[in-house]
């Protein structure tokens, strides 16, 4: 817990809370203040807009640690206030509101715009209200009683003020604080091992959401490749971030991959089952896992054909993978960047694979490591090199 | 959606912050205004043992016009680009693109350094500053370094920031008088992450041209000598010169293999390049 000191409707209030307790929760929660309402928590509905040092913010993405000797009015704090005063008449006159919840947001967001538009341009006053979502009402009625409001008040000779009266620079609410800490720190949390329940009996067939192709030549004949391919702890160690628990049967390997996309991580535990078909010089890896912490899974699989070239002397390896992922990173809604991991993750992959058929020394891999899987952790490249009884890489 | 705990720094200065990175050795996040980190911490998608608040930093917080260029402090606001509090060299390019991210609500607490090292390829700066010709000053205790924001984002979240390392400053080159710019982008919501960006800084009276067509999912296309793309030659016609096939082959090339999706990038490219002609 810290203490966090602030005025919240020009009252002095010092409580401590959590460091994770966002401004919503702490008005909410601590000082009764339930008007501000919580919608997506995540800065995308706006029922949280709050003012902060006199402008609008997301109090659901704004921590009350964050807002030390700042300046909060919640929709509490504007029952005097001569704008707000003249948009509830109007909200009243136009139905701008049915069920309520946005309104707390809706006012604070609209009071900002009668405050800086230099007229009541409806197009204006539509992009302006759009980090404000309403489900029932609709917006047509809020628009008007906005509307209607700016055109009475520049009637009256009340000039706009464009930036809202705001003169100096930084994130609103912060500046006015003593550096500071909280007293604890979270325990380390304990992540109990999901080994026993993340490995299921059989490990099923699936269609992939994403599939990407990747194709590469190796210098090599399609037999050698071929054996390399049942190497399956040469084929883990060239895949980026992967790392095998125990020594894999031929059919049957455990292990553990650890992903990251930005600050997102993410470390899957989980079985694969091989397949090889020696007539074809084809064969496929088909896993599932599943990541404890964010509590999602995944399933993937690596396709893999070889086809020879130059009358046998080089090989042509065309690999296809296709994943799926479940639970919260798969909504996060952004399809397209777990693409772009996917992608790099496959030239990785392709290159390491290349190397180690080539017999480059995995030194080589320290620059791919840097750019993006610098994530993957000393520890688990020191357990690649232990079970591969080799020197690893940069590390 | 409760973040999960953390604890939390407020440095007193930036070696402070610096320091306290680099103690971490990784488990720490750096915090400004919070609104790219905020939602993701709330979702549980990042779970950092440590948040350094650097909200706070004066030194953080300035904008100065010095020789041919305007050092911003990172934790400048887009609000305060908006809103024109800061001093403006490129003739209103960067007002015009402040005034678009997100929300108001958003924009007062959004800082520029915190969305550069976001790395979202959505977002605006990245784009922007890349064909403005802006470079980013990041620090760690070992010093600082100055590298294009160009060359800064390598792929979707991912930065050239190192561990231990932020984003100090950003130096926006002034814009010449005979240059023109445009810049488009398309959001199936208003505010919302954009789907496609096109950026254009073009100047026919020296035949120079910088494109960059963003929010493709990874770094953005920068096209540093875009004379490809209009005939072969950037003179005062170059609206009508703009060949948008040859923006359709590089997004083919960079690996966008839906041909709705180049549709998208190519006629969003094509609307900033309008609006500079304009």
């Amino acid at each position: 817990m810290t203490t966090i000191a602030l005025q919240v409707n020009r009252r002095a209030v010092e409580l401590s809370a959590e460091p994770r307790t966002s401004l919503a929760d702490f008005v909410r929660d601590k000082l009764d203040l339930t008007g501000t309402h919580l919608g997506c928590e995540h800065g995308v509905c706006g029922a949280c807009t709050v003012l902060l040092d006199g402008v609008p913010a997301r109090s659901c993405i704004t921590y009350a640690a964050a807002c030390e000797g700042a300046d909060v009015t919640t929709i509490e704090g504007l029952d005097e206030d001569e704008v707000t005063t003249e948009l509830r008449a109007a909200f009243t006159r136009e139905h701008a509101l049915q069920c309520g919840y946005c309104t707390p947001g809706m006012l604070v967001s609209a009071r900002d715009l009668v405050l800086r538009l230099p007229d009541a341009d409806e197009r204006r006053i539509r992009v302006g209200l759009s980090g404000n979502l309403c489900r029932c009402t609709g917006y047509v009625g809020i628009v008007r009683a906005v509307q209607s409001v700016i055109e009475a008040r520049r009637a009256r000779n009340i000039a706009p003020l464009a930036d809202g009266g705001r003169t100096s620079l930084g994130p609103v609410g912060s500046g006015r604080a003593a550096p500071g800490r909280s007293e604890s720190r979270p325990a380390l949390q304990t992540l109990a091992l999901a080994s026993e329940n993340a490995t299921p009996g059989s490990i099923p067939d699936f269609i992939p959401a994403t599939v990407l192709d990747q194709r590469f030549t190796l210098a090599h004949p399609p037999a050698k490749v071929f054996a390399m391919f049942d190497d399956i702890a040469a084929i883990a160690a060239c895949l980026p971030g992967v790392s095998l628990k125990s020594p894999p049967s031929p059919e049957r390997v455990e292990g553990l991959i650890r992903v990251r996309l930005g600050p997102i991580a993410a470390s899957f535990e989980g079985a694969a089952r091989v397949e090889r078909d020696p007539a074809t010089l084809s064969g496929r890896i088909i896993g599932i896992g599943t990541d404890q912490r964010s509590h999602s899974a995944t399933q993937g699989e690596i396709r893999y054909r070889l086809l020879p070239l130059d009358d046998g002397a080089a090989t042509a390896v065309e690999l296809s993978i296709g994943y799926t992922l479940t639970g919260l990173p798969a909504q996060v809604g952004r399809p397209g960047l777990v693409r772009d991991l996917a992608r790099r993750l496959v030239a990785d992959f392709a290159a390491n694979l290349d190397r180690h058929i080539s017999g480059v020394p995995s030194e080589a891999r320290a620059p791919a490591e840097l750019s993006f899987w610098s994530i993957v952790s000393d520890v688990l490249r020191a357990r690649i090199a232990r079970i591969l009884g080799r020197r690893s890489g940069a590390g | 959606m409760k973040p999960a705990p953390f604890a939390y720094e407020r440095p007193r200065d930036l070696d402070a912050a610096l320091s306290m990175l680099a103690a971490s050795s990784g488990s720490a996040k750096i915090i400004a205004g919070g609104q790219s980190l905020g939602p993701m911490l709330n979702l549980r998608l990042v779970q950092p043992e440590l948040i350094v608040d650097i909200s706070g930093l004066a030194e953080l917080k300035r904008a100065e016009v010095s020789g041919n260029e305007l050092v911003l402090g990172a934790l400048v606001t887009h609000a305060d680009i908006e809103d024109g509090r800061t001093a403006d060299v490129t003739r209103g390019a960067m007002r015009g693109v402040a005034a678009n991210i997100a929300y108001r609500a958003v924009r007062n607490r959004g800082t520029i350094g915190g969305s550069l090292s976001h790395a979202d390829p959505a977002a605006d700066w990245i784009s922007s500053l890349a064909a403005l010709g802006a470079r980013v000053t990041l620090r760690s205790l070992g010093g600082a370094r100055t590298m294009p924001v160009a060359a800064f984002v390598v792929g979707a979240l991912e930065s050239a920031l190192h561990a231990g390392e932020i984003v100090e400053a950003i130096h926006v080159p002034m814009r010449s008088a005979s240059s023109h710019w445009g810049y488009a982008k398309s959001c199936r919501k208003t505010g919302e992450f954009a789907h496609a960006i096109g950026a254009v800084l073009i100047d026919p009276a020296v035949a120079s041209a910088r494109v960059v067509i963003g929010a493709i999912d990874t770094a953005p296309i920068v096209i540093t000598d875009a004379a490809e793309l209009f005939s072969g030659r950037i003179a005062a016609d170059y609206k009508q010169r703009f060949d948008a096939s040859v923006a359709d082959g590089l997004l083919a090339k960079a690996g966008i293999d839906d041909a709705a999706q180049r549709h998208i990038h190519v006629s969003v490219l094509k609307r900033a390049v309008q609006e500079a002609a304009a």
